[in-house]
């Protein structure tokens, strides 16, 4: 079973108790009224899907709850790091 | 408050849930449900908040427990006290402190093979999982904490709907 550390737990924990919320560092518009709409389509639907590195949002649904950053390859599907939510990309 | 109390041990001794309040034993593991006591889902940004608002030490660091209560997450707690307990609400603080005496059950695996009863549907290493420590993790499907008390004696908390298809499958593993 794939092991994933969690940053708040700070113990690696079974794949099975986290779940996956799509690419991270995607901050939502301060004021989405005076979007256009292919601005907000952008901000919607548009997603890097890179072949390699990628960062991305996990949450420790069945343990802490917290949702932090992840980065990980998505051909190898090895977790290159974790870290907590607010810090910095990696 | 009682009468709060008064329905787990209605609910999950009745029939209709099929769950037997007695223990049942085979392979030397033993699988009873708790009485019920009184459970709180305690939330706040700090466990120094949180202590000054109930009066009691909370652990501060995620799994571990204190005199009742297991910090489960970075601002949650589960206190698990005895029948009739009463906590301060804290009203007016930036606390969350709610009674949840009715919300689930527990049930104790007791014996030399309680570790490898509870593997056979809970993916965490049980072996790194320390006396004292408490968790919430998975069986199958199902979500549930758990808290081990020594190193023969697991506790499950569950939701009460859970409850008896979690009962059927631990009994079910202890058979092998």
């Amino acid at each position: 079973m794939l092991l994933i550390h969690c940053p708040y737990c700070e113990e690696d924990r079974p794949e099975v108790e986290f779940v996956y919320g799509g690419e991270a560092h995607i901050a939502r518009p301060l004021d989405p009224a005076t979007l256009s709409d292919e601005e907000w389509e952008h901000y919607l639907y548009i997603r890097r899907n890179p072949r390699g590195r990628h960062h991305e949002r996990w949450r420790h649904t069945h343990g802490c709850g917290r949702f932090f950053n992840a980065v990980r390859d998505t051909v190898s599907d090895r977790f290159e790091q974790t870290y907590k939510a607010g810090e910095p990309r990696k | 408050m009682s009468d709060v109390l008064a329905i787990p041990a209605l609910a999950v001794a009745g029939t209709d849930l099929a769950l037997e309040a007695q223990a049942v034993t085979a392979s030397g593991v033993a699988l009873t449900l708790e009485a019920p006591a009184s459970r709180w889902s305690l939330r706040a940004r700090t466990a120094q908040a949180l202590s000054g608002v109930i009066g009691r030490a909370v652990p501060a660091r995620i799994g571990e427990t204190l005199d009742g209560i297991a910090c489960l997450g970075p601002d949650e707690w589960l206190a698990d006290l005895p029948a009739g307990t009463a906590l301060p609400d804290g009203a007016g603080q930036p606390v969350s402190v709610v009674d949840i005496s009715a919300r689930g059950v527990v049930i104790r695996v007791e014996g030399a093979g309680a570790a490898t009863v509870l593997s056979s549907g809970c993916p965490l290493d049980l072996d790194r999982f320390a006396v004292g420590r408490a968790t919430r993790t998975v069986f199958e499907t199902v979500e549930v904490i758990l808290w081990r008390e020594s190193a023969t004696v697991f506790r499950v908390f569950v939701w009460r709907s859970f409850a008896p298809w979690l009962w059927h499958a631990l009994k079910a593993a202890e058979r092998g």
